[in-house]
């Protein structure tokens, strides 16, 4: 039998109050970050702030810089990046956002491309794809994924209550949130760029760590039952851990190749993406050895009620 | 062991099921381009059918053109608005038709959107004029001379006034840099004009830069500001009157364009006159002009009674669109080209002037339009296929667009092809090396997994995504952790000192309530994804969705099975 830990004993409950703290901050990001969202602080992709993409590539070598500075005389607010991996070298993605009107945007467009045609003569911009969404477009996708989130953390919460009893439910809720808060803060802190693929990962991951939560609250279920007569909470949370703990940290580490492989190869649409999900499955394994238990724990010492 | 029997029995169905399902798949995506192309040679509705059966591919993987209208019903009224946005999807389903799209999918989304999806089709250009235009035709007449003149000395000394205002405001500010100010003046209406080229459809390049010319004001434009820049030139023969229609440098339209928004200018035009613009730019005397028409307003004639249509050479090598009247507009149509004849009727595509030729004769059953001297032959296919499918009951807008470019889509493919590959590689390796013997029965059961997400995507005839494939991937990761519970179960369950089959039983059993839990949760959120997400974002809902209630099944029938092939264990390897 290969196994990679051995018959672990890890006090992992004991070092709850660490791990509150840091949780805390994580959560407290995150809020932040929402906020600054919801007040329009932070970078939305196109399909929730409205915009113009145009992926393109040009024949000859070009600057970053020389583009950049073309477009912005016109467009002080516009967006270029280089795109590395693309079949094509010399390949930008530039992109326009917020415009006042459906016909603004594109009209913008087409600005954009007689620009470059007007100053890079001689060396063609070809246009690989164009994107173009409308304000109104952009306020129903924000609405549509709002309510995605909702929807699916209300369904998962009451799932769970069902499932299991109340303090779990509420345990693995708390978790659930503050994963995909703390995963929120930091692609913000990134100055990353949220859009619907974030919103579509950030789900997922939410999924993802819920699962692995109600792994270890079934384990704990379970123990509880056979440790009873011993009376002892704290031990038998903190025995369950332990025993799931290489499922935890092999299911762990097989979900990260999946992400960690879309990172380096599934190019530049779900580079986001699975950054997110990288981000998830660290945190999302985090919180269920470190945040949803203790919290079971922490609500038990204080008002007692399973053993008394 | 009936049960046994059973599982294989089913799962022995469910492959050939599958096999079946995911066949012409299989088939298309082997295929090289040049077999595709031979195929296409040879029998064009066989590859059609094949690719009709086999997993479509998104617009993001196989390039193509997505786009959003708003019917604009508010204009309507209540009976008329009713109905107008299905009314408007069957329009542009024949438009689309027209075009000869291989799939297209037209929807309904919310209230008063369509969604049109035309993979592999990339004259973006095209498809939104297509879908875009109202492609109202109206046949109206042209204002005489006379009032025409008389109106153009109106306008010329309303403009003039309003001219010697902004040009006195703006020198008591900049009096050094005359030049300056007037140019970002024009440049401003340069933009508005280019705003109101795109919404036509035309591309205005080379407006913007050229300013030269307009700093050289000559003492006529300087009294006349208006009528000075309008070449009348629509005279015919010696026998016929001049008539009111325009040649307009292409460069003066922004101007006159704001001029003729005045609202004293508005107020001067009589209420039953309208001025028009040609549909495109057209070349006069090696000039590129607008033409802009003076128009009766009263609708003559409309393009609904027209049918049979066709296109053609024109004789002076224009395009010409050839109609026949229907019964019901014979006898209005005859009547009114009888009572014109000699005069010029212009043709009005959604308020813009296709052309205006002199009516010969009384027409009755048969007529041609004329396009413009710059037509393309595919404006003019354009313009059969609007008068085919009859005009839209409301004006649309587009309000998202997304245009794949062939060579994005297949880039995409193999990133998403290879990080497949790559991923399944790597995980089939891990299990293998980790759980031993064991752990190639959990790798046959992924690879099943995979086998079977793929049929059913195949069946369902879902559309696949670049997410989609994010979904495929993160299912084959999310998929072995059923066999990962399982088996540190049965491990666990063999250090309790339990016999090797009972362990297999235990550890399958005691972890079926967690495996089913955690897939309960993963699939509340695909639902929640799916109903509320767009595009893409479904295709990775439904990749996910079918991909963990799959693995729910080759872990516990298939993977179950084959450690079911032996009665009794005296080791296990796991």
């Amino acid at each position: 039998m290969f196994r990679l830990l051995p018959d672990t004993n890890i006090n992992f409950i004991g070092v709850r109050r660490y791990a509150f703290g840091l949780s805390l901050l994580l959560v407290a990001l995150g809020i932040f970050a929402f906020v600054m969202i919801v007040a329009g602080s932070a970078e939305l992709g196109i399909d929730f702030a409205g915009g113009v993409m145009l992926q393109g590539h040009f024949s000859k070598a070009t600057s970053i810089d020389e583009l950049r500075s073309t477009l912005t005389s016109q467009f002080p607010e516009v967006n270029v990046t280089e795109l590395t991996d693309f079949q094509y070298p010399n390949a930008f993605i530039i992109k326009t956002k917020n415009p006042g009107s459906d016909a603004e945007g594109r009209a913008h467009v087409v600005r954009i491309k007689e620009l470059l045609t007007q100053h890079f003569a001689g060396n063609e911009f070809v246009v690989d794809s164009e994107h173009v969404i409308g304000p109104a477009v952009g306020e129903s996708l924000r609405k549509d994924a709002v309510w995605a989130v909702l929807i699916s953390l209300a369904g998962i919460l009451v799932y769970i209550w069902i499932r299991f009893d109340f303090r779990f439910g509420v345990a693995a809720t708390v978790a659930t949130f503050h994963d995909v808060l703390a995963v929120l803060g930091i692609m913000f802190l990134m100055g990353r760029e949220f859009n619907l693929l974030i919103i579509t990962a950030l789900l997922t991951l939410a999924g993802y760590s819920l699962t692995d939560t109600v792994v270890v609250f079934d384990r704990i279920r379970e123990n509880l039952k056979k440790f009873r007569s011993r009376g002892e909470f704290v031990f038998s949370v903190n025995h369950s851990i332990n025993e799931v703990l290489s499922r935890t940290i092999i299911t762990s580490m097989t979900v990260m190749i999946v992400v960690v492989t879309l990172f380096f190869f599934g190019g530049e649409v779900l580079r986001d993406f699975s950054l997110a999900l990288i981000l998830g499955v660290i945190i999302g394994t985090y919180s269920s050895v470190f945040v949803a238990s203790p919290i079971v724990v922490e609500w038990e010492a204080r008002r007692p009620r399973r053993f008394k | 062991m009936s049960g046994q029997r059973w599982r294989i029995l089913i799962t022995a169905i469910l492959v050939v099921v599958g096999l079946l399902a995911f066949w012409d798949t299989f088939k298309l995506w082997t295929m090289s381009d040049s077999e595709k192309q031979a195929m296409q040679q040879e029998d064009p509705g066989k590859l059609l059918e094949l690719q009709q059966s086999a997993i479509r591919l998104g617009l993001d993987l196989q390039g193509g053109i997505h786009v959003v209208l708003k019917v604009k019903t508010d204009s309507l009224e209540t009976k008329d608005a009713s109905g107008a946005v299905e009314r408007a999807m069957q329009v542009i389903r024949t438009r689309i038709d027209g075009l000869g799209v291989a799939e297209p999918n037209i929807q309904k989304q919310g209230g008063d959107r369509i969604i049109i999806d035309l993979p592999g089709y990339t004259d973006a250009n095209r498809a939104e004029e297509l879908v875009g235009q109202m492609a109202v035709l109206e046949f109206k007449l042209l204002e005489s001379m006379d009032n025409a003149t008389l109106l153009l000395q109106k306008v010329d000394s309303v403009v003039r006034a309003s001219e010697k205002t902004l040009t006195g405001d703006s020198t008591a500010q900049t009096t050094p840099a005359q030049t300056d100010a007037s140019a970002s003046k024009t440049d401003s209406t340069a933009d508005r004009a280019d705003v109101l080229a795109e919404m036509m459809g035309k591309d205005s390049a080379g407006d913007t830069t050229d300013f030269g010319f307009d700093e050289e004001l000559t003492a006529s434009e300087d009294l006349n500001p208006f009528s000075s820049r309008l070449d009348q030139w629509l005279t015919g023969s010696e026998t016929r009157a001049p008539w009111p229609c325009w040649a307009v440098n292409k460069r003066d339209r922004p101007r006159i364009e704001r001029w003729l928004d005045l609202p004293e200018v508005k107020r001067l035009i009589p209420v039953d006159v309208q001025f028009a613009w040609s549909t495109r730019v057209e070349i006069r005397n090696n000039r590129e002009v607008w033409d802009l028409y003076l128009l009766k307003r009263k609708v003559q004639f409309v393009g609904k009674y027209l049918e049979n249509i066709s296109i053609r050479r024109g004789q002076m090598g224009g395009h010409e669109v050839d109609f026949r009247v229907s019964s019901e507009g014979t006898g209005r149509f005859a009547q009114l080209t009888g009572a014109n004849i000699n005069k010029p009727l212009a043709v009005v595509l959604d308020g813009s002037v296709e052309s205006a030729p002199f009516i010969n004769s009384k027409i009755r059953g048969s007529g041609t339009i004329t396009m413009g001297g710059t037509a393309k032959i595919e404006d003019a296919v354009n313009m059969k296929i609007v008068l085919e499918a009859g005009a839209l009951p409301a004006p649309v807008e587009i309000i998202e667009k997304n245009i794949v470019g062939a060579s994005l889509g297949a880039d995409s493919i193999s990133k998403g092809f290879y990080s497949s590959i790559v991923a399944l590689l790597i995980i089939l390796i891990f299990i293998g090396v980790y759980y031993r013997i064991s752990g190639v029965i959990a790798d046959i059961g992924l690879i099943f997994n995979v086998f079977f997400l793929l049929a059913v995507l195949a069946g369902l005839g879902a559309t696949l995504t670049m997410p989609g494939i994010a979904g495929i991937i993160l299912t084959i990761g999310i998929s072995v952790d059923s066999n990962i519970l399982i088996f540190e179960r049965i491990r666990e369950e063999l250090r309790t000192g339990k016999t090797v089959r009972a362990s297999i039983d235990a550890g399958y059993e005691r972890a079926f309530v967690t495996i089913f839990d955690s897939h309960v949760t993963t699939l509340i959120t695909a639902g929640a994804l799916f109903i509320f997400g767009s595009g893409p974002i479904r295709g990775f809902a439904v990749t996910l969705f079918w991909g963990v209630t799959l693995s729910l099944y080759t872990a516990y029938v298939i993977t179950k099975a084959i450690f079911d092939v032996r009665k009794t264990y005296q080791t296990i390897s796991i």
